[in-house]
């Protein structure tokens, strides 16, 4: 039997051995030996994870096990930032974002892809490749080629009597009026104006839709004269608020929120930049939609016919700490295939089905998909990517995010009736001014 | 004389702590502090000193100040609502009743959740377009159109966001008021009311100065909280000027225009704030008490 002494003791030395361990870490103890193991990557996107079926070919073919992290997307945009700044591994594979391409390819967080992959070669496959690139170099590959289209109820604009859906902005605006003047719905159009990404991408489709671009080549901005297309396309959308083409309480929802609970239950009629993939992803799903079978995508009215859609793709990339960059390179081949990204969008059954994914970067995705009729629209979108067109064609300047910022914070004021169009145009622009003159 | 043995096993024991606060204390704030006189941009590279440069252009920039006048209304707001709250509360959880104990675990339940998640759940209620509020005064015939109760007036935002943080951090204000309250001893109450004293006299002049070193506590993490408000103003407003906060500025500073000097500076000024409000709010509501 132990004395007091040696109780004592012992208790001693075991808190004495518990100090230590948590110096070291418990895992280091806990944790036995492993042996070696085959390659594991981590892959950290805003996406749910791959089809498990198609996760085990991968590793049964390459040897490479995927482990997928999910995150939201400002969440995952803080971390790369964070990692990158204080130089620390985040993951093998995450997310480049279209607007981040400037920033990433001047700060050189991911290293650059044309390494690993041969760009030259997708380009001709990949229309909105050139959106990942900065100054020669492919920052990330894009595997969803989501950009922005116009969707319309077409029951509601029948009920008002529309026969022929419109092709220039002057049609779509007087077919929004008729449908409000004749009480079909209250709020025809859905215009997400809550100071969010979403409302930004929203005005630059719009603006693409009057016919212009929103920066110069230096990133001065283009859109300070009243004349101007991205003047005209911020009066437009804030007007449809006040004359209650908008919903009043839009001033506080944003893109997916307004998809999901206006033109997903019918009390839109309308949204002049949605996301492609959202009819057969949201409309059609009689889960979560009330107006299945109805909407349609439109070419995107502009100022004398449709306009071009605007690029809006989720890329992937490796970023400069990356401890695996070889299997992660081979896992976005693997990814970015064609065929693959078919089976993603549902060409071969639920089992190879990932959810939420909206439409092959690839045009040979998109081919599979439209032999095999497995995409609602499929013709339209198709034909929609092959015009689609990056916001910056110079490029995402490095000070997207700040400028983008700039340009949520005052349209929402504007529609929220705090200042007026022309102040709000003044701000974006004196920020567009000041961040393009390096100051 | 005898030397006395050094005993290690206190030492041993709160070893796992202090390397806890060094590491994640104590390191990040010297590192915060020194870094804030850094110009630290990685799309303007190389870091160097800059002195007062970066609280300079803090007190410049019309977002901040926008974001700091929103955070004091947080704060008013939040401090007043939940500490009054709190005691109501408390009070009432004093004397013991049947279910007192399911009723505190219900309480307790807004606390322990994630500020992300209250946001998305008072979206449903505040929502202009489809929130359970106005359809509710819709169906009372209060209103005649849906009302638009976000983003539009600054004051009915940050209240209609400060009453979400309220709905999390009252909770801890009672249970911390709570706490303090069980410890007055009966005696004192039976006294004042052999000597005539009512329940309102009795809680005026026992209760409330008896239970100070709670309030005080409740008031302090509620500054903490109120001032470091960052998810439901983010979640319910996004990041419109209306109701913006010094945390989501200093996230903005730091994350969004990569300007990390700024952003130390900024939140250097948020600790040294919180420190002096906590510092003046001891001084004047904490008091020892003795029964």
């Amino acid at each position: 039997m132990l004395n007091a002494k040696q109780v004592s003791k012992s208790t001693k030395s075991v808190a004495i051995v518990i100090a230590v361990a948590s110096a070291l870490g418990f895992s280091s103890l806990a944790a036995p030996a492993k042996a070696a193991s085959p390659v594991t990557i981590s892959v950290v996107l805003a996406a749910p994870p791959l089809p498990a079926q198609m996760l085990a070919e991968f590793t049964k073919a390459t040897g490479i096990t995927v482990k997928w992290t999910q995150l939201d997307w400002d969440s995952l945009q803080t971390k790369i930032a964070a990692a990158a700044t204080a130089n620390t591994f985040f993951a093998d594979a995450t997310d480049v974002d279209w607007s981040r391409v400037g920033q990433l390819g001047k700060l050189n967080w991911f290293l650059p892809m044309e390494k690993y992959v041969d760009t030259k070669a997708l380009s001709a496959d990949m229309p909105q490749l050139g959106s990942f690139t900065k100054n020669g170099h492919v920052v990330g590959i894009p595997y969803d080629a989501s950009f922005m289209v116009t969707t319309v109820n077409k029951t509601l604009f029948a009920k008002a009597g529309i026969k022929k859906m419109p092709t220039t902005i002057a049609e779509y605006t007087a077919d929004l009026n008729t449908v409000k003047t004749k009480k079909v719905v209250q709020y025809p159009l859905n215009i997400p104006f809550a100071a969010a990404e979403g409302l930004s991408t929203y005005w630059y489709e719009t603006t693409g839709a009057f016919g212009g671009h929103i920066l110069d080549a230096t990133g001065k901005p283009l859109f300070t004269s009243p004349t101007s297309a991205g003047y005209k396309a911020a009066a437009w959308m804030v007007n449809a608020v006040k004359t209650g083409l908008v919903p009043p309480g839009n001033i506080n929802v944003a893109d997916s929120q307004g998809q999901q609970t206006l033109m997903a239950k019918g009390k839109s009629a309308s949204t002049f930049s949605d996301y492609s993939g959202n009819v057969g992803s949201l409309y059609d799903v009689p889960a979560s939609s009330s107006v299945v079978h109805q909407v349609q995508y439109l070419a995107t009215p502009g100022v004398a016919g449709p306009a071009s859609n605007l690029g809006n793709p989720d890329g992937i990339g490796i970023p400069a700490k990356a401890k695996n960059p070889a299997a992660a390179a081979k896992f976005i081949s693997w990814f970015t295939d064609g065929k693959n990204m078919a089976d993603f969008a549902g060409a071969n059954g639920t089992a190879r089905t990932w959810v939420g994914y909206f439409f092959p970067s690839r045009l040979s995705g998109i081919a599979i998909l439209n032999k095999k009729g497995s995409i609602i629209g499929g013709d339209v979108l198709a034909g929609m990517l092959k015009t689609s067109a990056a916001v910056f064609p110079e490029g995402a300047p490095a000070w997207y995010p700040e400028f983008s910022s700039a340009v949520y914070t005052n349209l929402h004021a504007a529609a929220a009736g705090t200042m007026t169009v022309d102040a709000a145009i003044k701000a974006m622009a004196g920020t567009a001014t000041k961040l393009s003159s390096g100051k | 004389m005898k030397k006395k043995k050094l005993d290690l096993l206190p030492y041993a024991l709160i070893s796992p702590l202090i390397i806890f606060i060094i590491c994640l204390a104590l390191t990040p704030a010297v590192y915060t502090t020194i870094a804030a006189f850094f110009k630290v941009q990685p799309l303007n590279p190389p870091t160097r000193f800059s002195g007062l440069d970066n609280f300079r252009d803090i007190i410049h920039n019309s977002a901040v100040i926008s974001s700091l006048g929103n955070t004091f209304l947080y704060i008013l707001i939040g401090v007043t609502l939940s500490t009054v709250l709190g005691i109501y509360i408390a009070v009432v959880m004093q004397r013991s009743f049947k279910g007192r104990s399911i009723l505190i675990a219900i309480l307790i339940l807004p606390w322990a959740l994630p500020g992300v998640v209250e946001g998305i759940l008072w979206t449903g209620i505040w929502d202009a377009n489809t929130g359970v509020l106005n359809s509710v005064l819709k169906s009372l015939h209060l209103i005649t159109h849906y009302q638009v109760f976000l983003g539009q007036n600054r004051l009915l935002t940050i209240l209609a966001i400060e009453i979400v943080q309220v709905w999390q951090i009252t909770p801890l204000s009672a249970i911390l008021i709570l706490a303090v309250l069980q410890n007055i001893p009966d005696d004192l109450y039976e006294a004042a009311t052999i000597d005539g004293s009512n329940a309102r006299k009795s809680f005026r002049h026992i209760t409330l100065p008896l239970i100070r070193p709670g309030i005080a506590i409740a008031v302090v993490q509620a500054i903490i909280a109120t001032l470091n408000v960052f998810d439901q103003p983010y979640i319910l407003n996004g990041a419109a000027s209306t109701a913006n906060s010094l945390a989501m500025e200093t996230y903005a500073v730091s994350f969004q225009n990569l300007n990390f000097g700024q952003g130390y500076a900024l939140s250097l000024l948020i600790t040294i704030f919180t420190l002096l409000i906590s510092v003046v709010v001891a001084k004047f509501i904490y008091k020892k008490v003795e029964y």
